[in-house]
């Protein structure tokens, strides 16, 4: 594993085009890691448990909403709140590993940032920071099957082969999710956090039902999904061949007079998609992989700690 | 197709001036049908993920996507036939209402406007009193019915523009100076102009002017329909000129240029008549001191008026009564015997018509009469030592100048207007030829180089050179220094003579037959004895046909003749050289002796002296030209008739320095003032515009060689009120394009083109 020295800023680090160039997917996800947390230096998260663990004093620019105002009303002096870890959350990465998850415009020619990439760095970079507060890591990779399924673990060589296997599936299939999320739901004995990471670009009633089954028993899900910048921008002018992938055919058209209809069908998926997601109590988040992935994990660690209260 | 295209002037289809922007336009269509084409064969290949979407996208559009391609590819080809159409500039026909509304009218007008003095004539119309007011008014009525902004105007005056060459008027080339407007859009501007139009004094120059109309609406390559009117009072001059070929030619191009659309106005008044004095002028060609002169007018009257009387003038004092007149085409001239001629110098004789007609600008005529009170003549004697009456030169001195009476020095005194001056020809290089009228050479054996040019620039100038052969005469030295100069008709090739026991040559003089004019004198004089005059020896001369000499005599050998010229005259310059081929004197020829010959040398010597008077007297439109030989003490100063001083500028040619002024616009008399004289110009209207009669309109069809043209009268045709003719549908074409390449801009950006979100 390479060293990344210390003076080094870690945010440039978040950006997908400098990711893109390093080969290694663990170290992706450190440097991922150590940007965000630089980033959220003094910031309110605490991480991903909810079990309290300390008190610390107020310093200007932190949130007052985890101010403990029972110690304000004895001693007249702001304290903040922070938490242990939880030592038994269980959080499964859920990663589309279809060939429509290959599809990506960012980076150079020599080094291109997929959507896969994408899904996969956030993966990393969530597993890490939770082997590293001690809870248990789990994966599941599919495209038209489930491919790969380990079930979570806080060993210190869970991270290990978690990275290992994001970087070995090959993604060449079609996807069918809504039979992966069943088939996973089966699976899952304990209650989990489960991150599905898909651009879920597939049947969304199959995706719906899929999901549903996952809520029924009872974990807490969260959804991001990743598209590339081109594909919400369709910024396309002149005739162009598109080679349609997963089976899809070829379509040889004016893109520019098919931007505004594709861009109301992605709309409407997208909005269906969320919809669906609110309707479950699902948290959604849409990716764009062209953006730097602390938007992302942010999001995310937003996210939890919202459900902290 | 083509014969759409191309039928101009057809009223049942419309037609196009520029058809291969037409057919541009057309083959131009393919191109954006090609680009589609091509743009389908030429694409990048993208990998695609979100395909569903893409092709649901399709799915819904599809229908609307083939319609607004469709749509866009309809518009650009449409733009591109619009475009080419437009350009090609399509004509509305006569009868199309739809034309009408949507063709703006364009064309180009061409006015040609008789101004000639005889469009004075007063007609009395309502509104015009002259035909010139009523030619303005025709003019300004069309202009109104012109759409201004696309028709243009041209106006040209048909005046005739003349100029002098010293004592001959030339018609000049079509001027300048006749385009009274340019190719203008300014309609106001055109009628302004036509009604500053001035009446000229001078002729109509119908053919130059028509030919200016013809250039000038050529050179307007803009206009698509051309239209020429021609106002005019169709008097004869302007059709039945000696141009007649060229009014021929010029005719076939204005159906060229003009097509249909020639419309002659005949603005003359029926029943008008005119008189006029045409002409003026001394019986004979010298007017002296003296020999009593008669002088002659020809007066004519064209068409049936009342009496004239006529009025002559000596100097601006009454000549006696001149009678009355009912003046036509046939009247001889009349003869003015009462002109009391005693002091030289320059007398202007005027002849007037008084009467009650409606053009009276050619009534009077001036001339002015140069009254030789003394010839000077320099006679050179060539042979020495010769007494009285023993040479040549003695006796053409005699007969110039008989003497009549002893004078107190002891002398014999002439009182021949001639004065004669006998020299040697060794005191040829202490005279000044210019001092005389004439020079004459007897039996002078050579000139040197430099008195033959000497010789040869008087004559030039004006001067008469007679030259008399004998003995001493060296035929080298003439035909090698006097023939390349012009001073003899031809090469001296032999001298002839006869057996001093025969018969002489005789000279074909015919007193009954034809006769040369210098010998008018002669005419039916049976006794003259130049039929019987012997001529012992002659010179041979051949004949320059580059000298143009005219033979006034011929010798006869016995009654044959022998082709050899006996007397020649020729021009050289303003002057003239007179050649006799034997002596004057006895030694060759009996004619010395003969009655006649001392008449015979006054005839020689007047028919070729130059009188001196043609600069003096002028034709409206000419310049004067003051000759280099006429003595100034100071710059000269010209008035004209209303004493208002006309530009007279110094013009130095040929190293010699004159004074020339503006072309003369008005009759009368004008007045030169010199320093130390004033001497008379007369200035007259030209003769052959006289004649106002009516000439049918078929000869005016048939001047122009029978080719198409509207013959009206003097106002304007119904058809003239309601033409629509010539509408222009270019610019509304333009204005589609110019619509459609909006709509096409705002379909592309609206069905996809350069739309951002």
């Amino acid at each position: 594993m390479s060293t990344v020295p210390q003076e080094v800023d870690y945010r440039k680090y978040l950006d997908p085009r400098t990711l893109a160039r390093i080969s290694s997917l663990d170290l992706r996800a450190r440097l991922i890691v150590e940007g965000l947390m630089t980033g959220m230096h003094r910031s309110p998260y605490q991480g991903i448990s909810v079990e309290f663990a300390q008190h610390r004093p107020y310093t200007q620019g932190d949130d007052i909403r985890h101010v403990d105002w029972k110690v304000f009303a004895k001693t007249d002096k702001i304290y903040l709140k922070q938490y242990l870890e939880e030592t038994n959350l269980h959080l499964v990465c859920v990663v589309d590993a279809s060939e429509s998850m290959a599809y990506g415009s960012v980076g150079g020619r020599d080094a291109t940032w997929t959507k896969y990439d994408h899904a996969t760095a956030i993966a990393a970079s969530l597993s890490y920071m939770a082997i590293q507060q001690q809870d248990s890591v789990g994966l599941a990779i599919f495209d038209n099957e489930l491919k790969r399924y380990f079930k979570p673990s806080n060993s210190p060589g869970q991270w290990k082969i978690v990275t290992h296997e994001l970087c070995l599936i090959p993604r060449l299939k079609k996807t069918n999710m809504g039979r992966i999320l069943d088939q996973l739901a089966e699976k899952l004995n304990h209650r989990s956090l489960i991150v599905i990471l898909s651009d879920f670009f597939d049947d969304l009633e199959g995706i719906q039902k899929g999901l549903r089954h996952l809520r029924y028993k009872k974990h807490e899900m969260m959804v991001f999904q990743i598209l590339d910048p081109l594909e919400i921008e369709f910024p396309f002018e002149d005739v162009t061949l598109f080679k349609g992938m997963e089976e899809m055919g070829e379509l040889l058209t004016e893109p520019r007079v098919l931007r505004e209809g594709y861009l109301q069908q992605l709309a409407m998926a997208t909005e269906q998609l969320k919809k669906m997601c609110r309707g479950m109590h699902i948290d959604f988040s849409r990716m764009n992989s062209g953006e730097a992935l602390d938007v992302s994990l942010s999001g995310f660690l937003a996210t939890r700690s919202a459900s902290i209260k | 197709m083509n014969s759409v295209i191309n039928s101009f002037g057809s009223n049942s289809v419309a037609w196009v001036i520029t058809p291969s922007f037409f057919w541009i336009g057309m083959a131009l269509v393919g191109v954006p049908i090609l680009i589609h084409i091509l743009n389908r064969r030429r694409y990048r290949v993208v990998a695609w993920a979100a395909m569903e979407y893409l092709l649901a996208a399709l799915r819904k559009n599809r229908r609307r996507l083939k319609f607004e391609q469709l749509l866009l590819l309809i518009t650009r080809c449409a733009i591109l036939v619009m475009l080419g159409l437009a350009l090609a500039r399509p004509m509305g026909c006569a009868e199309s209402s739809i034309a009408a509304m949507a063709g703006g009218r364009t064309g180009l007008h061409v006015f040609v406007i008789d101004n000639s003095y005889t469009m004075g004539y007063e007609a009395d119309r309502l509104k015009a009193r002259t035909h010139l007011d009523q030619a303005r008014l025709l003019g300004k009525q069309q202009i109104d019915q012109l759409t201004a902004g696309g028709e243009s105007v041209i106006v040209i005056s048909a005046a005739r523009t003349r100029r002098a060459t010293g004592t001959a008027l030339e018609k000049a080339e079509p001027s300048e100076a006749n385009i009274i407007v340019r190719s203008t859009y300014d309609l106001d501007a055109a009628k302004s102009a036509i009604d500053r139009l001035e009446p000229s004094y001078g002729g109509t120059d119908m053919a130059n002017a028509l030919q200016l109309a013809v250039r000038l609406a050529r050179e307007e390559t803009r206009q698509p329909v051309k239209h020429l009117y021609v106002l005019t009072d169709f008097t004869r001059s302007a059709w039945e000129t000696r141009d007649a070929e060229m009014l021929k030619q010029v005719g076939r191009e204005m159906t060229a240029v003009f097509g249909p659309h020639v419309r002659v106005h005949d603005l003359g008044k029926p029943g008008q008549w005119n008189y006029a004095v045409l002409d003026l002028q001394p019986e004979g060609k010298l007017v002296t001191t003296k020999f009593h002169t008669d002088f002659l007018a020809e007066i004519k009257g064209y068409g049936s008026g009342s009496d004239a009387m006529v009025q002559w003038k000596w100097d601006d004092q009454l000549l006696g009564d001149g009678g009355r007149l009912r003046p036509d085409t046939t009247t001889k001239a009349q003869r003015q015997t009462k002109a009391n001629v005693t002091e030289g110098g320059q007398h202007v004789l005027s002849v007037t018509l008084v009467d009650d007609e409606k053009l009276k600008v050619d009534n009077t005529r001036y001339r002015v009469i140069e009254v030789a009170s003394e010839l000077k003549v320099l006679i050179v004697e060539g042979e020495r030592s010769t007494g009285m009456l023993s040479g040549s030169g003695a006796f053409l001195d005699l007969a110039l100048a008989p003497r009549r009476e002893m004078s107190p020095g002891g002398t014999m005194r002439s009182d021949s207007y001639v004065a004669p001056e006998l020299i040697s020809d060794l005191e040829m290089n202490n005279k000044v030829f210019g001092d005389y009228r004439a020079v004459i050479m007897a039996n002078v054996s050579a000139l040197s180089a430099g008195q033959a040019d000497q010789i040869q620039k008087f004559v030039k100038q004006g001067g008469t050179l007679m030259v008399f052969l004998g003995e001493q005469v060296n035929p080298d030295a003439y035909n090698t220094i006097m023939l390349p100069r012009g001073l003899m008709p031809g090469k001296l090739v032999a001298r002839k003579a006869v057996a001093a026991d025969t018969k002489g040559f005789t000279m074909d003089f015919k007193p009954q037959g034809a006769i040369h004019p210098m010998l008018n004198a002669f005419r039916g004089e049976e006794k003259s004895g130049l039929d019987t005059a012997q001529v012992y020896t002659y010179y041979q001369v051949e004949l320059d046909p580059a000298a143009k000499a005219e033979v006034v005599l011929k010798y006869l050998s016995g009654d044959k003749e022998t082709n050899d010229p006996a007397i020649t005259l020729q021009s050289l310059g303003k002057g003239r050289v007179v050649l006799v081929s034997t002596t004057a004197s006895p030694d060759w020829t009996s004619l010395p002796a003969k009655p006649a010959y001392p008449a015979l040398v006054h005839e020689l010597l007047s028919g070729s002296v130059d009188v001196g008077d043609a600069w003096m007297n002028l034709e409206v439109g000419a310049e004067l030209v003051v000759p280099a030989g006429l003595r100034l003490s100071s710059v000269p100063t010209l008035l004209d008739p209303t004493k208002k001083p006309v530009p007279i500028e110094a013009v130095t040619q040929d190293g010699q320095t004159f004074y020339r002024s503006k072309p003369l616009e008005k009759p009368g008399l004008y007045q030169l003032s010199t320093g130390a004289k004033v001497v008379p110009v007369a200035v007259n209207v030209p003769s052959d515009e006289a004649d106002v009669r009516l000439l049918p309109p078929d000869a005016v069809k048939k001047a122009l060689g029978d080719i198409d043209v509207q013959l009206v009268g003097d106002e304007l045709p119904p058809s003239a009120l309601a033409k629509e003719d010539g509408l222009d549908f270019g610019w509304p074409l333009m204005l589609i394009v110019l619509g459609l390449v909006a709509a096409e801009c705002f379909m592309a950006m609206r069905f996809g083109h350069y739309r951002r979100q």
